[in-house]
């Protein structure tokens, strides 16, 4: 059974870190490490998330029932090492969704305020 | 495949180690994934460079410990605030339910807190808190030093280095006064500041009536005005608010009083009035035209390191400028003087306690944070006590499950609970105290205290009984969680009592002895030092009477007085002013030359008598008038007289105790001494007197002696002299012969502050009664407090072993034996005691040694007394327990629990 909207809204607003997290689960499995490197790159390493930050918001998630550990697998970097892998669940995906709309609205509301330039005016 | 060297698996196995800062449940969902998220991330960093893995590996740890703590507190409060109440309830209920071990502790805790807080709220109103005034936390004082003493610039030194100082803005500068108020006939002399006219400007206060100075005052020729304070208005003027605009004769001038400033209000120290230093005295370009000190604001990118390094500079450059001005002697002694001399720049409160200051707050705090431990041993003795008396209850809660945190917890809040509400008591017990130290010391001291001194429960008391309470409830938690999971609730509930740590409980005991032993001989050897250095200061020999004396500085201009006969003039007329009026009697001008401490105070004997290498060295001092002002007796030969001038064949007149250590038995009179002056090359000069000793230095330290040559001040070029006269019958009419008699010989001097000896003397022994008092409550206080604390140990040690004792009875030991068996043990204990307090006891000794003046007599006496008042105190608190348990029936000893 899908997630209502109550329950979606009882996650909400996300703390940065969490939705972070979640839009990295988005794209697919990952493991602690692979998380914190993807949060860099899209962040342009603006964003630099310490193992204790993302494991406590990790935590958070799975309690939540946002993210789930799967089992463990090899990693795709290293043959020989094996790793404990994250994914999002479909609580998670829908709370991200909601989040992501959030924002967009923010933003739009911004650009309303011109406080951010139009993007089709540049 | 990856390599793993040594050095990843050493820091893997540190970073293991550091998640234990997080709660188990989580190491145990995350912990692994943790370490391998580390190890990915030690590698990328080991790519990199050195500094890159440094400063992973520091914000690794920093990591672990922040968010470790965080998700313990957040798993503590979501998971335990429900026990926590519950908790709180139970121990409040014990607590209840003993009510007279609830008093008791909590009288106890108190105290001790009580004292600490008390101690440290009332040092850091007198020397760290801001003066209340606006930047008060930057206002700094600004003095000139040589060695550890110091005192004011010259004004022609401050103008010289004004337009450079960066370090420090809004320079200003005063002047200590004494001024006359009222008429010849009506007297009165108040303490007042004479200032740079925008000092209200500087600490933005107003007046509360009339207006403070404009830039006019400060004008050459300008009408006189002066600021009174709203104490002087009150006492002086009975508060009459029409006194603004008003001409009032000070110094018997006529002066209008333009301002009165608001209640409290005492810049720059205690000033009872203020007057405008004149634009012409601030631009002063020869030395001598006054002495004033100087304050500021530290700018906001300066340290008071880097403001004295720079003023240090820059009052050097001055001197070697005035040194350029002058030629011969002058320039050699303003040299001299230069060399040796720093700039300090400190807080006023600082500036106002002087160099012992950061001590005296040091070892005030230390003491009463020993007596504070003493509270603390005696609460862990009860509550160790009381948690024997649960033991069983404890180990059926362990059997039955109970965590080993929820126990420590439960006894953790029944410490909390007592430290709670002993430091309410505390705080209310320091409250009271300071409001009535307080009120004391307006009542007693007004006049005399700065004007920051205002001792009440402020933010700074409260935080400190904040961490007071905070770091007793961690000690006490300490101990009493130390206990909660030390229980070993098999053996417990197997014996059924307190044998199962017994031996546990009689080693916390032992230390609980030997750290009381050692605080209350450390405690109580201060405590002794201090009563003798009260007693000393109360019976303070200054050398000579100070019964109706009164004393002044007063410094010549260099220019005005240029050379020696002008000088003596000046003397000689001012002199013979003061000694011609009936208020005043015993006229004497006293001039330091060098103290036994310098190398200008070095001498010759025309015949090198007693000099074998270094020379001998005495106070050399110029006096004018007559020696019994300080209470100095001809013992042979003549006083100098009107001869004894430039003119005259140069004389000496030594002290007593020099006749006695270089003429024993002869008479000196006639003899040969070469006095190495300090404004001429050294001058063999004809000893015509000997005078009784008076003993010169510090009154209050060890660097005290009698062996003085005196010279004639004519025959001198010392540029300012103290002046000592006594009055007759009022003091506030000798005040005003003096200032109109300098203003007679010289209208353009400044007034100088004139100082009553009797007043300075009955002050004094004021503050040492007071505080010697005050010090020997505390130290009664901790003397009861370790005997107490010491009885109870003993007594609960020696009641666990009555079993012990029944047995040894048993098997045919006799009563000495045992007596004798357990005596020593308690001495051992405190033998060890003593010898830890040994060290801090020889520290204290030195200590008071270097600074007083305390014999090696009183220090060893000291250190006996308080060694056999220990020795006795230990025996007695082990021997009365011991008779108890002796006296117990056999058969019952042998039942005891």
């Amino acid at each position: 059974m899908p997630p209502s909207a109550h329950q979606v809204d009882e996650h909400l607003p996300l703390r940065p870190v969490e939705f972070e997290i979640l839009l990295t689960l988005a794209h697919g499995e990952r493991h602690g490490y692979a998380i914190i490197q993807e949060v860099s790159e899209r962040s342009d390493g603006a964003l630099q998330l310490e193992t204790g930050t993302m494991y406590r918001a990790l935590r958070r998630l799975v309690e939540a029932g946002l993210a789930r550990p799967t089992a463990r697998k090899q990693a795709e970097e290293s043959e020989d090492e094996r790793r404990r892998y994250y994914a999002i669940t479909a609580l998670g995906a829908r709370v991200a969704s909601a989040e992501a709309t959030r924002m967009a609205r923010l933003v739009a509301a911004a650009r309303s305020a011109r406080l951010l330039p139009n993007p089709s005016a540049s | 495949m990856t390599a793993r060297d040594n050095t990843e698996v050493r820091l893997q196995g540190t970073y293991r180690t550091l998640l234990r800062v997080y709660p188990t449940h989580f190491r145990d969902a995350f912990g692994l994934d943790m370490e391998e998220t580390f190890v990915d991330r030690l590698r990328q960093a080991r790519a990199g460079s050195k500094f890159s893995l440094l400063t992973f590996l520091l914000l690794a740890t920093f990591d672990a410990i922040t968010n470790g703590t965080r998700e313990r507190l957040n798993f503590q409060r979501s998971g335990a605030q429900m026990f926590h109440a519950m908790d709180v309830r139970y121990a409040f209920r014990l607590l209840r339910r003993s009510p007279f071990f609830t008093l008791l502790t909590v009288i106890v805790l108190s105290g001790g807190l009580g004292l600490s807080i008390f101690t440290f709220s009332f040092l850091h109103t007198a020397m760290l808190k801001p003066i209340p005034i606006s930047n008060g936390e930057r206002v700094v004082s600004v003095r000139v030093a040589i060695g550890t003493n110091s005192g004011p610039f010259d004004l022609a030194d401050v103008a010289s280095m004004r337009a450079s100082i960066k370090a420090i803005t809004d320079v200003g500068v005063y002047a200590n006064r004494s001024i006359v108020v009222g008429t010849e006939e009506k007297p009165r002399v108040i303490s007042a500041t004479a200032s740079q006219w925008d000092i209200f400007k500087f600490t933005r206060t107003s007046a509360a009536l009339g207006r403070t100075f404009m830039a006019e005052d400060a004008d050459v020729g300008a009408e006189p005005v002066i600021v009174l304070s709203y104490r002087v208005w009150k006492n002086v003027f009975g508060a009459d608010s029409s006194v603004i605009g008003r001409k009032v004769m000070f110094n018997n001038a006529s002066t209008r009083v333009v301002g009165v400033m608001p209640l409290g209000f005492g810049f720059p120290i205690a000033s009872d009035a203020w007057v405008p230093l004149s634009n012409d005295a601030l631009a002063a370009n020869a030395l001598g035209t006054g002495d004033v000190f100087v304050y500021g604001l530290l700018s906001r990118d300066a340290t008071q390191q880097s403001a004295e390094t720079q003023l240090t500079t820059l009052f050097k450059r001055a001197r070697l400028h005035d040194q350029q001005a002058v030629t011969g002697e002058i320039a050699r002694q303003i040299a001299e003087a230069s060399a040796l001399s720093r700039v300090t720049v400190e807080s006023f409160p600082v500036a106002q306690m002087g160099e012992e200051g950061p001590l005296l707050f040091t070892v005030l705090n230390v003491l009463s944070g020993l007596i504070l431990l003493l509270a603390c041993i005696n609460v862990t003795n009860l509550l160790l006590a009381r948690s024997n008396e649960r033991v069983q209850e404890t180990a059926v809660r362990l059997a039955l499950g109970a965590s080993c945190s929820r126990l420590i917890m439960q006894s953790m809040w029944e410490s909390v609970l007592l430290c709670v509400a002993g430091g309410v008591v505390a705080t209310a017990i320091a409250a009271w105290g300071l409001d009535a130290i307080n009120a004391w010391a307006h009542v007693n001291l007004e006049g005399n205290l700065a004007f920051w001194w205002v001792w009440r429960l402020d933010r700074s008391a409260l935080i400190a009984a904040a961490l007071f309470v905070t770091a007793t409830i961690a000690l006490l938690g300490i101990v009493v969680s130390g206990r909660a999971t030390s229980l070993q609730f098999a053996a417990v509930l197997k014996e059924g009592g307190v044998r199962s740590s017994g031996k546990r409980e009689g080693r916390i005991a032992r230390v609980l002895v030997v750290s009381q032993v050692a605080t209350v001989s450390i405690v109580m050897f201060f405590g002794l030092m201090s009563g003798i250095i009260a007693y000393r200061v109360v019976k303070v020999d200054l050398g000579f009477s100070t019964k109706n004396l009164l004393t002044t500085t007063v410094s010549l201009d260099d220019k005005k007085y240029a050379n020696e006969s002008s000088r003596s003039n000046f003397y000689r007329n001012t002199f013979n002013e003061l000694a011609a009026s009936p208020a005043i009697s015993d006229v004497l001008f006293r001039s330091y030359m060098a103290t036994i401490k310098e190398k200008a105070g070095e001498f010759e004997l025309g015949n090198q008598r007693g000099i074998a290498g270094t020379k001998p060295r005495a106070y050399i001092q110029a006096l004018f008038g007559s020696p019994s002002a300080l209470g100095m007796t001809m013992r042979g030969g003549r006083a100098f007289d009107a001869h004894d001038d430039a003119s005259g064949a140069p004389v000496a007149i030594i002290s007593q105790a020099l006749v006695d250590k270089y003429w024993p038995g002869e008479s000196p009179i006639g003899r040969q001494i070469n006095v190495a002056r300090r404004d001429t090359t050294p001058e063999m000069r004809t000893i015509v007197g000997v005078v009784s000793n008076v003993m010169f230095g510090k009154p209050y330290s060890n660097d005290r002696s009698a062996l003085a040559i005196y010279v004639p001040l004519l025959q001198t070029n010392e540029r300012g002299a103290e002046f000592y006269f006594k009055y007759r019958d009022d003091l506030d009419a000798a005040g005003a012969v003096l200032h109109k008699s300098l203003h007679s010989n010289d209208a353009t001097m400044l007034p100088p502050d004139v100082r009553s000896y009797d007043e300075i003397t009955a002050k004094t022994s004021l503050i040492a009664t007071s505080t010697a008092k005050l010090f020997g409550s505390c130290f009664l206080f901790a003397f009861l407090l370790a005997a107490s604390g010491t009885y109870g140990l003993m007594a609960r040690s020696i009641g666990q072993r009555t079993r012990e004792i029944g047995l040894r009875r048993a098997l045919g030991a006799s009563n000495s034996v045992i007596t004798r068996l357990l005596l020593k043990q308690g001495s051992r204990q405190l033998g060890i005691g003593v010898l830890i307090s040994l060290p801090f006891m020889l520290l204290v000794g030195i200590g008071f040694w270097k600074l007083f003046p305390v014999g090696l007599f009183a220090t060893i006496g000291s250190a006996l007394f308080v060694a056999t008042t220990i020795f006795a105190v230990v025996l007695l608190a082990t021997y009365i327990p011991t008779r108890r348990a002796i006296r117990v029936e056999l058969r019952d000893a042998l039942r005891r629990e």
